[in-house]
């Protein structure tokens, strides 16, 4: 019984030191972020494939035979099937197809990620400023309502008409001013509900600056509803795009997107399959993955579901 | 009750007024050159350009042509049409194209929510199970993919297997109307299952149903009576918003199909410069969806005793 005591317990020199030390969790927020978004194979799998296109899609452009800037159209090779040569088939004027399928697929995702981003930025400022500043919650509130009681494609419509067809900065600059809303909204509803709650009072009553009340207590919920209305603005964005584009109020013909391919294919696919399949298959899997992928993020990332 | 709707619908008039005056404001932007056709532009002196715009009243100050819209609006007058169909009311035009979008909206409404609500009580009561991840997937596709793609596998699939008509004509509506009603469906199909599987779920956790279910209440009782019930008001409220919504006419499935129907117009509208006519259809899309969430408001009321619109704050 002695013995296994001596062995659990010794004496402690007492050393000044040591009795000042503070315990703390090491918990990292971003740490339990990557745990938990790693725990799930899925996920991460959804990750390698999104990224594996992505990069695929420049490797494709690079040993593709043909260059989307020196397509020429030749009718002599009007809806050449598939071979090796010529490896998606050639469309109705002849021109090659992998080379545009890809091109365009990097066309939607730039896009999709450059309106994701600014949505999010411009998103995230406004919301909190909504929800933060309580003076600006009533005008703020009447442009969201103006912005979002007409139907978007009036104010699109409008916007492509009068700039004549939108280039792409202009297409990223009208999709953005359109795509904050959401986001806001949803950052205002959590930043109006957890900015008085006791431990943001405590903070400003010990006189933390409004930003770091912000950033450091408040941000850590907003990311999973950030990630998450990502994870669907960007196929979103890409759905709206060939929308627009296929109805002629997007981009011209002279930058290759699905919504072109997809309007040159319409009246020749039924005949000619792959015209459809090959795009079809390409865009449905960035989307599909991309989707998945923010959901698990937007998962991983909630700290409630943090131990 | 009676109160609160009188308020609620003359709050709702002002937010048309301020939509159509914006989207008035917003077509005074676009360069007049839409107003003539390609021909016209090329042809056509400046001073004969000028005449014309001057006869269309369109030369008058910004503030006097809103001035006339409005009277006209308060006299229930929407105008004539100027370049979709020279000279024909407005309302006559809207007469016309109305019926075919809204006799293909009401019927892909109809199928959506039957499937859709069918589908997502099946998810429900197979929770976890292959019924309910297929349904998972059925709502990530329809939800990712670009509609665009999803038609177009419609289009190839209708018109290779089924041997379908690929565009809409009059001369064989039946025949030629599925796909397009499929199209239309499709979307709305996942949006219902998911919603209702989610209420669903949230009801489930409740603790009343453990009550029910300590008492001896049969699942199938549980289920329809309470969570189904329960799961349905918060449903409800968007059922008259998409009601009005479908019968506006889907611009993409009905320019995808050739459909002669509301969608188009609005745009085809914009790009001749027909100003009544986006006028005109601004109104009414705008007080469409208004009366849609109005209505939804009051039906959850009708539903659900409990909610009351008449306190202050958000309703919904």
């Amino acid at each position: 019984m002695a013995s296994k005591q001596d062995e659990l317990f010794r004496f402690v020199e007492y050393s000044p030191e040591n009795a000042e030390r503070i315990g703390y969790s090491n918990y990292s927020y971003w740490r339990s972020v990557m745990q938990n978004f790693l725990k799930r194979k899925s996920a991460v799998f959804m990750l390698f494939v999104f990224v594996g296109l992505v990069i695929f899609s420049f490797i494709a452009l690079a040993i593709g035979k043909y260059d989307w800037a020196t397509l020429v159209t030749n009718t002599d090779l009007a809806f050449h099937k598939p071979d090796g040569e010529y490896w998606f088939g050639c469309d109705n004027l002849g021109r090659d197809y992998w080379c545009q399928v890809w091109y365009s697929m990097q066309t939607s995702v730039k896009l999709a990620a450059l309106v994701g981003g600014g949505e999010c930025v411009l998103g995230i400022v406004i919301g909190c400023l909504w929800g933060y500043v309580r003076w600006l919650d009533r005008p703020i509130t009447e442009l969201y309502n103006i912005i979002n009681n007409v139907p978007m494609i009036i104010y699109l419509t409008l916007i492509a008409l009068i700039f004549r067809g939108l280039s792409f900065p202009v297409m990223c600059i009208t999709l953005i001013a359109f795509g904050w809303l959401v986001m806001a909204r949803n950052v205002r509803n959590l930043v109006f509900m957890y900015r008085d709650r006791e431990y943001n009072l405590a903070s400003r009553c010990l006189g933390t600056p409004i930003s770091r009340v912000l950033v450091k207590n408040i941000f850590p919920y907003l990311i999973s509803v950030i990630v998450l209305r990502l994870a669907l603005s960007i196929p979103g964005t890409i759905s709206l795009e060939t929308t627009l584009s296929y109805l002629g109020l997007g981009l011209g013909i002279e930058t290759p997107s699905l919504g072109i391919l997809l309007r040159n294919a319409r009246n020749y696919f039924v005949d000619y399959p792959y015209l459809l399949v090959f795009p079809a298959v390409v865009v449905a899997l960035i989307t599909i993955t991309f989707y998945l992928l923010g959901n698990a993020f937007s998962d991983a990332s909630d700290p409630r579901n943090h131990v | 009750m009676v109160k609160y709707s009188i308020t609620r619908l003359l709050q709702s008039a002002v937010t048309v007024l301020i939509v159509a005056t914006i989207v008035f404001l917003l077509m005074r932007a676009l360069p007049t050159d839409y107003f003539f056709t390609e021909e016209e532009v090329m042809k056509l002196t400046e001073q004969q350009k000028q005449d014309r715009l001057e006869a269309a009243g369109l030369n008058d100050p910004v503030a006097q042509q809103l001035l006339r819209f409005y009277n006209e609006l308060l006299h229930g007058d929407l105008g004539k049409s100027r370049r979709i169909r020279v000279d024909k009311p407005v309302i006559e035009i809207i007469q016309e194209r109305f019926p075919v979008s809204m006799k293909l909206g009401l019927i892909s409404l109809g199928i959506s929510l039957v499937l859709g609500i069918a589908l997502g009580i099946l998810q429900v009561l197979n929770k976890e199970g292959p019924l309910d991840h297929l349904g998972m997937i059925y709502t990530i596709f329809v939800n990712a993919v670009p509609p665009l793609v999803t038609y177009s596998l419609v289009l190839m699939f209708g018109a290779k297997v089924l041997d379908l008509p690929s565009m809409f004509s009059k001369r064989n509506e039946l025949q030629s109307s599925i796909m397009p009603v499929v199209c239309l469906s499709l979307s709305s199909i996942a949006h219902y299952a998911m919603w209702t599987r989610r209420y669903m779920v949230d009801e489930l956790n409740k603790d009343y149903l453990r009550l029910c279910r300590v008492k001896g209440m049969p699942t199938k009782d549980i289920m329809i009576k309470h969570v189904l019930k329960n799961a349905f008001v918060p449903l409800i409220a968007y059922i008259p918003a998409s009601i009005l919504f479908t019968i506006g006419g889907s611009l993409l499935v009905e320019r995808f199909f050739g459909i002669p129907g509301m969608g188009p117009l609005l745009v085809d509208s914009i790009g001749r410069y027909d100003t009544p006519l986006v006028q005109g259809l601004v109104v009414l899309y705008a007080s469409m969806s208004v009366i849609g969430v109005f209505l939804g408001d009051v039906m959850m009321t009708v539903m659900d005793p409990r909610i009351k619109l008449t306190g202050k704050g958000d309703t919904r």
